[in-house]
């Protein structure tokens, strides 16, 4: 596997791939910036059944998986959702194959009362065709829709309170995960924020339980939280596992993965552009043009319908936090790249898909989630723009939502949005009302729609990078969404830095964030 | 660049011209920054392909848009000749209809023509999930063969030389991705149109997949185009489905293969025996959880 680099741009350096929502950008960088590029994939493993097979029977701190199960026991699965990994996986998806393995197992046991639930949080159902492609055929068939159906937060009948951590902290729980002789949660991680004790404290928790660590201040004293020995946010969720674990016995597995994220007809996304061959040129220029041309409807099908090849490169199973250890190893070495020093300003291209759009639209707060949330927080120790700084982001950002999965982000945008950015203000004054509002309950319960209290948490997972950075710039932006969102809006990527340096001073210096795929710049 | 397109409408020719303004400058941003017309710079670092080997064997022919078109061919032009060509009478149907999970289709083989009736037998939904197992050393030995004959009937690569293992690893990830297989357990054709003796290799599959195995039977398409003949010539075919058969608790690989061999024969016999017509509740209960040997 070639490691991440750094590069430095000279004269002879190839104009660097921006992405662009559904869309790209090729973009020249000043002489003398430095492009951050990702490891190459991790050759995956060759068998995953095999080395799931042996990761059950010989787990970390634990009983084999068989040894825990018998006759007559009620045996609860309960596995990540959609918003892992991005893009979707290829079939088959590892969950599909750890499950497989995991049912195949209770079968064998002789156990009756066996339920699967997908852990959403506060994420929107999934509908039907989703849960079918992350368990796959077998499983959708024999137990959809009676024993393998979407966790429900807000349901009072199916949620529990079992207790508080040391820190008065509320811990709430699936009621019928609670009620079982075992939980066994399929975990999928691809960036060193997910998995371990948050899979079940934020995947099967309520709001209730789910508000005590998605606060501003919880997140600005994660720095970042893409590291969880510096992420406050993790250090609640271990509290809250912790408790999960005194009232419920749980099996934990953890699958990671490569990070080849895109399928052979965008193979150029996956590759650093002195790397193109002819043909990538050639897939490049045909899908550029396809993309400035398609209506936003076409692209978004186009975009949504690529599948990514991932391959599976870890699978562990047994005590949670021994486990979780185990995952972060492989995802640190398939993801971290090291980079020597801050610099003025940071350039980064927003993808059309994050975690909380998978077939849906990439909206304007979730455009501030996934840039300034997500991958402004890609860092360990500090973070690639220096405080004060500039981040300079590529995205379409039109006024535009998805009516059923997005409700909520809507009135956030009209109504909150409008009257300010400030987050500690915006969780002071208006997160309950949303959280509590009956219409937004109903959508998140009867139809696919994330709960009301989403965008607030959308916008506080960026609220580390609005206190830290000095301006945020939006290249090729909606202008009136733009300064909505309490940035600037620039036409070109040269116009950005002109602006950039009333903020950051004369000839700043500059990195490019080339991602996805992810990675994660270990500065030092 | 965030303004109006011009199929929108309210912008019209000025807009067009802009699109293609924007195109001619994507062209001179490649050939210029890519250098084109000059040779790889030295400071570039050496080129890596940075693509690993697809974890999965699934291949480009079971991707989007291949499949779409794929299936415009099939449904425009592959079906329409295999009705005209062969009058196609196909018996048992029912068993493919209500298929919930991967199964694999096992044929007797004995022209070239059995490809295009069994997927005209088995119908559009199954036969658009349906892969082909293909004889590597025979249809892909040569690269544009191989591309057509995956673009235009879903094949893939079968090493009937390779190791038994690898073989086993490429159909099997396609048997979880929720591929039908279909297959032609003899290896080869027959140069008579008589049944063969079956090879072991899908009682292997069925085994180590834990999927049903569907027999199925052509009469006929040995008529139409028989080994050693390139050109079809219009016959009568008959092609008949049986009921799926299970793996049975602690059946090995090579019994079963010997079950799913008898069910041809029975089927290409004619025969209307319990143990493939069956009744309602059979088929009810081959779509149940299956219980696994381990």
């Amino acid at each position: 596997m070639r490691p991440g680099a750094v590069v430095e741009v000279d004269r002879n350096t190839p104009p660097t791939l921006f992405h662009y929502g559904e869309g790209f950008r090729l973009e020249r960088l000043p002489l003398g910036s430095r492009i951050i590029y990702p490891p190459d994939p991790m050759d995956p493993i060759g068998h995953p059944e095999r080395a799931i097979r042996r990761a059950l029977t010989k787990p970390i701190e634990d009983d084999p998986l068989k040894d825990l199960l018998r006759p007559g026991m009620k045996l609860t699965i309960a596995f990540d959702d959609l918003s892992l990994p991005l893009p979707p996986m290829a079939s088959p998806d590892v969950r599909q194959l750890v499950i497989e393995e995991v049912v195949d197992m209770a079968a064998h046991a002789g156990i009756e009362d066996i339920q699967l639930i997908a852990a959403i949080g506060l994420h929107r159902k999934m509908t039907a065709d989703e849960i079918r492609h992350i368990v796959g055929d077998r499983v959708f068939t024999a137990f959809w829709p009676d024993r393998l159906y979407n966790h429900d937060a807000e349901d009072p009948a199916d949620n529990v309170q079992i207790g508080k951590t040391s820190n008065g902290e509320e811990v709430w729980l699936n009621r019928r995960a609670l009620e079982s002789d075992l939980v066994v949660y399929v975990n999928l991680t691809l960036v060193p924020m997910d998995g371990g004790q948050k899979s079940m404290s934020t995947g099967l928790g309520c709001y209730r339980s789910i508000k005590e660590h998605h606060t501003v201040h919880t997140l600005l004293n994660s720095n970042s939280y893409m590291h969880p020995p510096d992420s406050a946010l993790h250090h609640s969720c271990i509290r809250q596992g912790q408790i999960i674990e005194d009232a419920v016995r749980v099996f934990h597995i953890e699958t990671s993965l490569n990070n080849h994220a895109f399928p052979a007809i965008a193979n150029f996304l996956q590759k650093r552009e002195t790397d193109w061959t002819t043909s990538d040129q050639a897939a490049f220029y045909a899908l550029k043009q396809a993309t400035d041309l398609a209506p936003p409807d076409l692209k978004r099908t186009m975009f949504h319908s690529m599948l990514a090849p991932y391959g599976m490169t870890s699978v562990q199973a047994g005590q949670v936090d021994k486990v979780h250890d185990k995952t972060l190893e492989a995802v640190r070495s398939q993801m971290l790249v090291p980079v020597e020093g801050q610099t003025d300003v940071v350039t980064m291209g927003i993808p059309y898909l994050g975690p909380y759009n998978p077939n849906s639209i990439l909206n304007p707060v979730l455009v501030v989630c996934l840039g300034l949330g997500y991958l402004f927080n890609l860092y360990k120790n500090k973070p690639v723009v220096r405080e004060g700084g500039v981040v300079i982001m590529s995205h379409p950002t039109r006024y535009e939502f998805h009516s059923v999965h997005h409700p909520s982000y809507i009135d956030f945008y009209d109504e909150v949005l409008a009257d300010t950015t400030d987050s500690a203000e915006i969780e002071k004054r208006y997160e309950k009302r949303f959280a509590e509002d009956p219409w937004y309950r109903q959508m998140y319960q009867q139809s696919y729609a994330y709960h009301g209290v989403h965008p607030f948490y959308a916008w506080y997972w960026a609220a580390h990078a609005l206190a830290y950075l000095g301006d945020v710039i939006v290249v090729g932006g909606e202008r009136s969404t733009v300064h909505r969102l309490g940035f600037k809006a620039a036409t070109t990527l040269e116009d950005a830095f002109e602006m950039a340096e009333q903020t950051v001073g004369r000839y700043p210096s500059v990195s490019h964030l080339r991602t996805p795929p992810l990675l994660l710049a270990e500065v030092e | 660049m965030a303004g109006p397109a011009w199929y929108s409408g309210s912008v019209g020719l000025s807009a067009l011209v802009r699109s293609l303004g924007g195109a001619l400058d994507d062209y001179r941003k490649l050939r210029r920054g890519f250098h084109w017309d000059t040779p790889r710079p030295a400071e570039w670092p050496e080129a890596s392909n940075a693509v690993p080997d697809r974890p999965t064997t699934l291949g480009w022919a079971r991707m989007e848009p291949v499949r779409s078109l794929r299936w415009a061919l099939q449904k425009g032009m592959l079906m329409p000749f295999t009705e005209v060509m062969a009058h196609p009478k196909v018996e048992g149907e029912e068993w493919v209809q209500e298929l919930h999970r991967p199964v694999i289709l096992a044929s007797n083989h004995t022209s070239h023509a059995d490809t295009p009736l069994l997927l005209y037998a088995l119908g559009d939904r199954v036969r658009e999930r349906t892969v082909v197992a293909a004889a590597a050393d025979y249809f892909y030995s040569r690269r544009v063969i191989g591309f057509l004959t995956s673009l235009w009937l879903n094949t893939f690569p079968f090493a009937r030389t390779g190791g038994p293992q690898e073989v086993l690893n490429r159909s099997s990830q396609l048997l979880k991705s929720g591929w039908n297989l279909l297959v032609f357990p003899e290896g080869t054709r027959s140069d008579t149109g008589a049944l063969q003796e079956f090879r072991p290799g899908v009682g292997h599959l069925a085994t180590e997949n834990r999927v049903d195995v569907i027999p199925m039977h052509v009469r006929g398409a040995h008529r139409i185009m028989p080994k050693g003949r390139n050109v079809p010539l219009p016959a009568q075919a008959t092609v008949r489905i049986g009921k799926p058969l299970k793996v049975g608790e602690g059946e090995t690989s090579r019994s079963f293969a010997e079950r799913v061999e008898k069910a041809v024969h029975e089927l290409a016999d004619g025969a209307e025996s319990a143990q493939v017509t069956g009744s309602w509740i059979d088929r009810w209960q081959a779509t149940a959880p299956r219980k696994t040997r381990r």
